[in-house]
């Protein structure tokens, strides 16, 4: 099944790629991060479609993708979490924050691995994953849900930051 | 001693060596001190350099005495004046620390491993010194499950080292693009396609990622990189018109794999699946073991010497009531030089007819004759390995990734650097996607777009006047029609844009140097010659002859096509191209022979099967064709074979056209003979036996001098080197050449002083003197203008990468579980209209009868045309073409038919 992307998204993308005159190639990473923020992640379908737009063989596009953990493979939740686990956060409690969001989300983490760091609550409402540092460590444990940024998460705050998604 | 500047020298390990242009420090080092002084792993000298794995690290110096840098050596450029040092105590360190790491997630079963003994990774750990791994084993791959998925490729990535050269050697030499690296740090992992097995992946089993892999973690079935072979033979190919070399590993009489030699002119490393893995039908049980003789209506096994006594007593006899004309041979452009030359000679020099013709008078005799009319010869002007100095590439009615794979991969590396490609074919093919221009046109219509096409080089303004001036004839004429077109009847015709054609154009004639292809789209039309003088003119108003990076050159379709045409095989030119209608040459080839020749000029195989039918012709003699399934119209095949006297069939197994014979002589494979090829660009390569003739069989060569001498003409025993010399002897571009002096590489033709190769033709003045040019005017086939009415679609055909024309041999090795059927593609909008989906059964059918094939609905053709290839006999698709042939050379128009299809 062929990608539908929507008209002002091909047409931010064609921009992107202007931004690159020598070789489109170079556009492969701006292109993927449109792609993701609009799909919420990247397809097979979304390889082919971003290899087509810029005359390379899907293979060339997937490696990419494969290469950053930052870009996935599968769907996220509606809502997707990822707390960091750096140093400054780790030391104010990232794990036990994990942990907490998991329990209040209904996650299971159990089968996540190196390169498969999501987990998805089983309604798809909720996602999760550690994060590498998000530049908030005065103010740790942080974390991100989609693209906002909430500092000092404290397990007691969780109940009201989620209900607050919605 | 020489004094060496120093611009030029650099130092390894303290003596000074003069340095070629662009080397790296490791090509450098292999220049001078023999590769593997310095150990590598992800270097492989058919890839580009690519720096992953750092074993071959050496320390560099700009002082002999200054500071040192340690760096990869494969891929840091050299520079004048460098200190190399290859063996310190650092290096030697760094690099046994870094075989040592890779060991740690490497299965240490060597002994059980299928590259024992012939494995990169063993031979660096050797050479680095390492004895044992410190480290205790901690997470690693070694579970990794083996992919045997596929009928030919197999891989085991518990053994990969991670060195992607055979992701490389996808990319840079097949152009596949089937492998990669997944993931990143110590997850990475190679992966086929979207993470699936080679099965299910693109891959075309080239092989070329299991000869580069430096283990056993990519192979294939037959266990290439074994050392289990006692003896390896270099020969070439019997597929295509490539030539591509093999080495061909061998243990007793047996033929345990097939590689590429890497030092092969031709291929390179690289091959297809026919020539690397297409080899299991040389030993399959049904091959022919003795020779068969028709006896009350059955044939039944006989002697060699019954055969032969059989066959001299019938020719005798038919010579006798009906004179030499009443017999006929077809030779076999899959046959060697020598076995076509010896085969023309018996029928012009024993039987006394011209009656000889190949199975080039269906592919190619119209690429001799038409660029014989405007060159002087008839062979390709250039060499394959200009397309790595060309700078634009126009591919007329060719497919040359399916049909000569090695050479269409070279083209679409090419095309994928940037290079302009011109394709002009009715459908989209594989390398369509890399072209700047595909000028689609309707079947049938070369004629006319070549028009045009040269018509706007003339509007621009890009002729050459001066090379048409010095070096062309009769230019006022093609000027002069090229002025009179009609180009509005010209894009209804031809369906294509006329602007897309300008602009094609203005790119062929303002590149500086520019190269055409040309395949069967070209020549099996009712113009088919015509043509090839179209493509001839465009090279020759355009300036595009006699250097490198251009030129006209024929992708011939059978290994032997070329050779089979310069050794005689045709009725109206005997070896080396000579009329036979000449009585001084007709003495010339007298004398040679010691025996009386005709002078008038024989039968072409469409006549010859006319002449059998109204039984002028009694007796044919058929070397390895199988003319029933491959020739068109197969109705009227059958009948002529039916109504012969005596047919003799050579064959290596039993055909369609062989159940008719009389006597069935079992032939050898190219496996079990030596001779010489000559490919596509004229050259002349050595073909080697790699096994002793299968039980029962003889060698072409063989049977064609003892069936001369039982007819009692003394011809001598059939030896590389003997009858090549005797070749030699007549045909005079082949004059100086011998079995030593072809080489490994063989040597192309016309064969210069000391047997060396002449890569580019027609530099200093035409074959013919001027080249001439020719106006053409379009004329429409018969075969659309009878049948468009009844019958509106055009059918058109072509080949598949995974089989060879009618399949007898491919049909038996394992590529037919890749691919076991013929298909019809038919566009959607036809599809919609006939209510067609993707796997129904069709009825095609034309004005002589009708097929059933599987329909594919793709957007590969336009709407009214459809396409099958044909090589599943069963379907048997030339029950539906037509007879229509090249109005010049009787060539078979198998490109147009007017056929209607139906859902059964
Ligand atoms: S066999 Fe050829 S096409 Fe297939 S993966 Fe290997 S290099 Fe690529
Ligand atoms: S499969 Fe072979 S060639 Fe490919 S990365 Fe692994 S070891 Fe290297
Ligand atoms: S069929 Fe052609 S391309 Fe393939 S290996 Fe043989 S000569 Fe080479
Ligand atoms: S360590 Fe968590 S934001 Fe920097
Ligand atoms: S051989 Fe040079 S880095 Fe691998």
């Amino acid at each position: 099944m062929a990608l539908k992307v929507p008209a002002d998204l091909e047409k931010e993308i064609d921009k992107r790629i202007t931004h690159y005159p020598e070789s489109k190639r170079s556009a492969v990473l701006p292109v993927l991060h449109e792609v993701q923020s609009h799909f919420g992640y990247i397809s097979e379908d979304a390889v082919v479609w971003v290899a087509k737009k810029l005359e390379l063989e899907p293979i060339r596009v997937l490696e990419v993708v494969t290469f950053y953990p930052g870009f996935r493979q599968k769907p996220v939740g509606k809502h997707h979490i990822r707390v960091c686990r750096t140093l400054s956060c780790a030391m104010a409690g990232s794990a036990e924050l994990m942990e907490e969001f998991c329990k209040k989300a209904k996650i299971d983490r159990s089968k996540v691995s190196h390169h498969d760091p999501i987990a998805v609550s089983e309604d798809g409402q909720y996602s999760i994953e550690f994060a590498e540092c998000l530049a908030g460590c005065g103010t740790g444990p942080v974390c991100m849900i989609n693209d906002d940024f909430h500092e000092e998460v404290g397990t007691d705050k969780l109940e009201e930051i989620l209900k607050n998604c919605d | 001693m020489i004094q060496i500047a120093k611009d030029k020298t650099a130092y390894i390990d303290g003596t000074p060596h003069l340095i070629g242009e662009g080397e790296s420090l490791l090509n450098f080092i292999d220049r001078h001190k023999g590769r593997g002084h310095v150990p590598t792993l992800c270097d492989a000298p058919q890839l580009e350099p690519y720096g992953a794995c750092r074993v071959c690290s050496v320390e560099v110096a700009l002082e002999v005495d200054g500071p040192r840098r340690t760096v990869a050596s494969c891929h840091t450029p050299l520079t004048p004046g460098l200190h190399i040092f290859t063996e310190s105590e650092k290096v030697n360190d760094l690099r046994r620390n870094i075989v040592e790491l890779v060991l740690t997630d490497h299965p240490l079963d060597c002994l059980t491993c299928e590259v024992n003994g012939n494995c990169e990774l063993q031979s660096v750990a050797a050479k680095v010194g390492i004895r044992e791994v410190r480290y205790p084993q901690g997470r690693n791959h070694l579970d990794r499950k083996k992919d045997l998925s596929h009928p030919y490729m197999t891989s085991d990535l518990s053994k990969c080292i991670n060195c992607s050269r055979c992701v490389r050697a996808c990319d840079e030499i097949q152009g596949q693009f089937v492998l990669s690296m997944h993931g990143r740090g110590f997850d990475s992992r190679i992966i086929k396609g979207f993470d699936t097995s080679f099965e299910d992946s693109d891959c075309v089993s080239c092989g070329a990622c299991s000869q580069a892999c430096p283990t056993s973690a990519i192979s294939d079935i037959f266990q290439s990189k074994s050392i289990e072979a006692t003896n390896h033979t270099r020969t070439v190919c019997t597929y295509c018109g490539v030539g591509c070399n093999l080495e061909v590993a061998t243990k007793g009489n047996e033929v345990l794999s097939i590689q590429a030699p890497p030092n092969a002119e031709t291929n390179g490393a690289h091959t297809c699946l026919k020539g690397r893995y297409a080899f299991r039908f040389y030993n399959h049980p049904d091959r022919l073991r003795s020779p068969l003789i028709r006896r009350e209506g059955k044939l039944v096994e006989a002697t060699w010497e019954e055969a032969y006594d059989h066959i001299a007593e019938n020719l005798n006899r038919i010579l006798k009531d009906s004179g030499p004309d009443a017999i006929a041979g077809i030779s076999s452009a899959r046959c060697t030089n020598e076995e076509n030359y010896l085969m023309q000679k018996f029928i012009r020099a024993v039987i006394g007819t011209n009656n000889i013709d190949c199975c080039a008078r269906v592919c190619h005799s119209p690429t001799a004759e038409g660029m014989q009319r405007s060159f002087g010869t008839g062979a390709a002007t250039n060499s394959i390995d200009d397309i790595n100095e060309t700078e634009c590439m126009l591919v007329v009615g060719a497919n040359p990734t399916q049909g000569h794979p090695v050479t269409g991969a070279r083209i679409k590396q090419r095309a994928m650097k940037g290079i302009p490609l011109i394709i002009i074919d009715p459908r989209e093919i594989e390398i369509t996607p890399y072209a700047k221009h595909h000028l689609q046109l309707r079947p049938g219509t070369n004629v006319a777009l070549l028009n045009m096409f040269s018509y706007y080089i003339l509007e621009a303004g890009l002729v050459d006047q001066d090379f048409v001036e010095r070096r062309c004839e009769n230019w006022e004429e093609l000027e002069a029609g090229l002025k009179s077109l009609d180009l509005d009847e010209i894009e209804k015709l031809t369906g294509v844009d006329r602007q897309e054609v300008k602009a094609a154009a203005i790119e062929y004639a303002s590149a500086k140097g520019a190269m055409s292809f040309h395949g069967l789209g070209v020549t099996e039309h009712s113009q088919g010659a015509k043509t090839v003088m179209l493509i001839a003119n465009l090279a020759m108003m355009t300036g595009n002859i006699g250097r490198r990076g251009v030129g006209v050159n024929p992708l011939r379709g059978q290994n032997n096509v070329q050779g089979a045409a310069d050794m005689g095989a045709q009725p109206h030119q005997g070896a080396g191209y000579l009329d036979v209608t000449d009585p001084k040459i007709q003495a010339h080839y007298e004398e040679y022979y010691g025996a009386k020749v005709s002078g008038e000029i024989g039968y072409k195989i469409p006549e010859m099967f006319e002449a059998a039918r109204n039984g002028d012709l009694k007796s044919l003699w058929l070397m390895g064709e199988d003319v029933v399934q491959t020739d068109p119209n197969s109705e009227a095949v059958r009948a002529a074979m039916a109504n012969l006297d005596f047919l003799v069939v050579q064959e290596i197994f039993m055909t369609e056209t062989a159940q008719y014979a009389n006597v069935i002589l079992p032939a050898s494979s190219f496996l079990e003979k030596s001779g010489t090829f000559t490919n596509g660009e004229r050259r002349i390569q050595r073909v080697n036996a790699a096994v002793e003739p299968l039980e029962g069989t003889k060698p072409d060569g063989q049977i064609m001098v003892e069936i001369m001498n039982r007819m009692g003409y003394e011809q001598s025993a059939c030896t590389p080197e003997g009858t090549l010399a005797e070749v030699a002897g007549i045909v005079p571009f082949f004059a100086g050449a011998t079995w030593e002096g072809l080489g490994d590489n063989g040597k192309q033709w016309p064969i210069q002083e000391g047997c060396e190769s002449t890569t580019i033709l027609h530099t200093e003045s035409f074959k013919r003197g001027l080249g001439k040019f020719h106006f053409i005017e379009f004329k429409e086939s018969s075969e659309i203008e009878d049948n468009r009415e009844q019958f509106p679609f055009i059918l058109t055909t072509g080949r598949l990468l995974e089989h060879y024309n009618c399949g007898t041999m491919t049909r038996r090795t394992r590529n037919s579980e890749i691919v076991s059927k013929d298909v019809l593609t038919i566009n959607p909008v036809d599809a919609e209209v006939k209510k067609i989906c993707s796997g129904d059964h069709l009825r095609i059918f034309s004005a002589r009868g009708e097929v059933t094939l599987e329909a594919e609905v793709s957007e590969e053709v336009k709407p009214g045309i459809l396409f099958t290839t044909f090589h599943f006999p069963e379907h048997m698709v030339n029950n539906i073409t037509s007879d229509v042939h090249d109005g010049d050379t009787m060539c078979p128009e198998y490109k147009v038919t007017s056929v209607d299809v139906e859902k059964v």
